[in-house]
């Protein structure tokens, strides 16, 4: 298991490499059509949108509402105040909260 | 373009190493967090530290740990990192004529350090960025990250139990606080994140799918159709950093 995970870790950091490094050796790779980049734009977004759901309600199978609170908290820290540390802590010391009394 | 790298090596580097300062800072206290969440999704210290050292990304090694704990294969997680790190090709193709390369070699190091900031700063540079230029940034953000990890697994040894238990929901916390800046952009990105959770929710309990291909089938399908159906987008938030860049030349 161990070796499984430095293996991902180090294919991750290939994969990653190459999407970095082979536009540097192929001019001209700016000029993309605007779907391309739209398309680029638009991923990171969908992923976060699958990576909360269904995650945040498996999370806790005993309490899922500890999870979702918890990502609650952080969603509304983050609009008020931006970064990802205040948010984070937020949504822990809820979460946290929760388990503990309910 | 005329980049004057070559002639102040240190003054340069110095100079890449100051701008860089608000990168360390943003990437220190968010590796933090990596380091607390890569113990309670199972990872050692160590190999959170060799993580954040050979990867240098963001969302997308918090999204590796959280499908490693799910026990995710290795072909989906590397699949679903290179999807989400898509926009890089974009980033390096922009920075190619704005870097004054001098070697072959440059290339293959400076290729390493290409982050999201990294490339918003060098992108602004009047003038182009040059080569000590980029090391001094790229260094300061590559360490900025990687010891951020280092001091997110050395705090994790001191919290309690409990804490830890509560830590494992902090990772979607994590993504809803990266989600939140683009929804607040638009409500474009509300509804593209939602119909992504929604497909992915429907594939993994509906039709059993794995957790990483069901997420890589999300993403693939619900980027591709807002693709189709968000035309015309001027004023979409992640041009304005390419746009300016174009400017530079």
């Amino acid at each position: 298991m161990n070796d499984n995970i430095i293996f991902i870790i180090l294919a991750c950091a290939l994969g990653n490499y190459l999407l970095r490094v082979v536009p540097f050796f192929i001019p001209g790779g700016d000029n993309l059509p605007p779907f391309v980049k739209r398309f680029l734009d638009f991923m990171p977004i969908a992923a976060l949108g699958a990576l909360i759901l269904p995650g945040i309600v498996t999370s806790f199978p005993q309490n899922p509402a500890a999870g979702i609170a918890g990502v609650a908290a952080a969603a509304v820290t983050a609009w008020f105040t931006g970064g990802l540390m205040m948010p984070v802590i937020a949504s822990i010391s809820v979460t946290w909260f929760i388990l503990q009394f309910f | 373009m005329n980049i004057t790298a070559e002639k102040r090596p240190a003054a340069d580097a110095l100079e890449g190493v100051k701008q860089g300062i608000p990168i360390f800072i943003g990437y220190f206290t968010t590796s933090i967090a990596f380091g607390l969440l890569a113990l309670s999704a199972g990872l050692t210290p160590f190999q959170a530290v060799l993580f954040s050292m050979t990867n240098l990304t963001g969302a997308a090694q918090f999204m590796a740990i959280n499908l490693m704990a799910a026990g995710a294969l290795a072909g989906e997680i590397v699949t679903s990192v290179m999807l989400l790190n898509m926009r890089y090709i974009i980033m390096s193709a922009s920075l190619l004529n704005k870097i004054g390369f001098k070697t072959k070699s440059d290339r293959f190091i400076i290729a390493f350090g290409v982050t999201d900031e990294v490339f918003s700063v060098a992108s602004m540079k009047p003038g182009g960025a040059g080569r000590y230029f980029m090391f001094g940034l790229q260094g300061i953000s590559w360490l900025g990250w990687a010891s951020g990890t280092a001091a997110g697994v050395t705090l994790g040894a001191f919290l309690s139990r409990s804490l830890q238990d509560a830590m494992s929901g902090a990772l979607f916390a994590l993504f809803a606080a990266l989600l939140v800046p683009e929804i607040k952009k638009g409500v474009k990105a509300l509804i593209i994140a939602l119909a992504a959770g929604g497909v992915n929710t429907l594939l993994y309990y509906k039709y059993s799918l794995s957790a990483g291909w069901s997420i890589v089938i999300a993403m693939l399908s619900v980027t591709a159709l807002a693709t189709l159906l968000f035309k015309d987008e001027n004023n979409e938030s992640d041009d304005d950093l390419i746009i300016p860049a174009g400017e530079v030349q």
